[in-house]
């Protein structure tokens, strides 16, 4: 095991780096999916709101492994098979690996955070957008100056937890052949035989990202609980 | 512009307005004018329709029917061709900008200080310098008593303080009317008073309100006028000290001594 240790350590950390890239680029896109699907979800036009509900439904259903392999071997050969240039040149991109896995992570993780946005605005009582507007503030100013800030700070948590799980998920994508942390320790394991040692030294990697993004989770949502408590006044 | 209606020297006027909720009326064909400067007290039996009244006011609740005009112009609606069509979200809101309403439940902004809740309306809204909005802010809180707590957050507030705050709140837009909705209702008996003598403060100093209340001695000593609701409709309007001591009908003079009974 040491052996392996101080010769893999620099390969696992760079795999570590590009799960932990991958997932905050997924989550960005997670969360600007999740704001629009939130907003859209609570709107008033019922064409909208049914777009919505199925891509919560659709993306909450199928697993990401699934997804992924839809996404990279899928959709770019299709889109040249069918002969369609733009379109072609559109999904082109998916075939770099990265890339496949951002898009692959950020859609199905913006379908929870849909409904983790959409729970947090909820949450707010309906007297505060009824405050907002006695003092004339249009629907979507009261939206932005007092009802998302609000629920924001409802929505950290659960957003927190869904960063580590998409996180955890990156080691999917060594499926793909993302040179991740998961795929790192596979090729240190073909090369050394240490089977155990090299997966085991993985999930240490995994535990110490996920106890450190914990701790910063929890540090960021205390303070935003600490001015002031989020009931309704 | 809608054309100018209702009495000349009314601030604001009801017509006739109706609202249902389902099958039950919450107003029924009520006809109201309040004059500039004048203190209405609205009183009555709890379902009797006043917060409905005061909500359809600043169109929080749209009406059914009937017409409100504040300031000579129509609430929540444009005439055409003599039908009532629903207003733009554009011209409801700057009718708001001209009406401050005040809540049971104070309903301040928890996620900012006292002065951000005042510099809220007037910034974004009115579109007035910070500077601006700085002054007024503590001319308000200065009429409440509170410009110590101008950077407190509302939870660190007590009860009576956060009401002084949500009046200032409105005063900040420098409306033209005020709506006082059971204010006291949800406060500590001990701290009522602090907010009745701002609001009683406010009527001297001219201002134009309409206020919801169950505070009889209030109503009394302060209003000009008490308007007596009772299944959504208005059954008694009269000047103040007579509602009190003359009642129009046994039913609004057993309201008033189980009131004053308590």
């Amino acid at each position: 095991m040491p052996g392996l240790v101080s010769s893999y350590l620099p390969m696992y950390l760079a795999g570590s780096l590009i799960g932990i890239w991958i997932t905050l680029i997924s989550m960005m896109m997670s969360i600007g999916i999740g704001l629009l699907g939130a907003l859209g979800r609570l709107s008033k036009g019922g064409l909208v709101r049914s777009v919505v509900a199925a891509y919560v439904a659709v993306f909450r259903g199928i697993p990401p492994l699934v997804l992924l392999y839809v996404v990279y071997f899928g959709l770019p050969t299709w889109a040249q098979d069918l002969g369609i240039r733009p379109l072609a040149d559109f999904l082109a991109p998916l075939n770099n690996r990265i890339f496949a896995a951002v898009i692959a992570f950020g859609i199905n993780s913006g379908a929870y955070s849909t409904e983790y946005i959409r729970a947090a605005i909820q949450s707010i009582h309906v007297e505060q957008m009824e405050a907002a507007q006695s003092l004339g503030m249009s629907y979507w100013l009261a939206m932005r100056r007092i009802i998302l800030p609000q629920a924001a700070r409802v929505a950290f948590p659960p957003l927190g937890n869904e960063f580590i799980t998409v996180l955890k998920g990156t080691s999917l994508a060594s499926v793909i052949g993302v040179t991740e942390l998961m795929r790192d320790a596979q090729l240190a394991a073909a090369a050394t035989f240490q089977n155990l040692a090299a997966y085991s030294l993985a999930a240490i990697f995994y535990v110490v990202m996920v106890v450190i993004l914990q701790s910063i989770v929890s540090f960021v949502e205390r303070r935003l609980t600490l001015v002031h408590t989020t009931s309704p006044s | 512009m809608p054309p100018e209606r209702g009495l000349a020297s009314s601030i604001l006027s009801l017509d006739d307005v109706c609202k249902r909720f389902g099958e039950t009326p919450a107003l029924d064909h009520v006809c109201l004018a309040v004059h500039r400067g004048e203190t209405v007290a609205v009183v009555g039996p709890s379902g009797s329709g006043k917060t409905t009244l005061l909500r359809c006011i600043n169109f929080l609740i749209p009406y059914d029917s009937g017409r409100i005009y504040v300031n000579g112009s129509l609430i929540g609606y444009r005439e055409h061709g003599g039908r009532l069509v629903r207003d733009s979200e554009h011209n409801v809101n700057a009718a708001r900008k001209r009406i401050g309403m005040v809540f049971q439940r104070f309903n301040l902004f928890p996620h900012r200080t006292v002065l951000g809740n005042l510099l809220e309306g007037p910034v974004y809204v009115l579109k007035i310098s910070r500077e601006q909005a700085r002054k007024r802010a503590m001319t308000a809180l200065d009429l409440v008593g509170l410009t110590d707590k101008v950077n407190a957050y509302p939870d660190q507030l007590s009860g009576g303080q956060q009401q002084r705050v949500a009046i200032a709140r409105a005063l900040c837009m420098e409306p033209e009317l005020m709506l006082f909705d059971e204010v006291t209702s949800a406060l500590d008996p001990e701290l009522v008073t602090e907010v009745l003598s701002v609001m009683r403060r406010l009527a001297q100093e001219g201002m134009t309100m309409v206020v919801v209340t169950h505070e009889m001695s209030f109503a009394r000593d302060v209003a000009d006028r008490v308007v007596f609701m009772e299944q959504g409709r208005v059954i008694a309007e009269q000047p103040a000290r007579e509602f009190f001591e003359r009642p129009m009908t046994p039913r609004i003079a057993t309201f008033l001594s189980r009131l004053s009974a308590r």
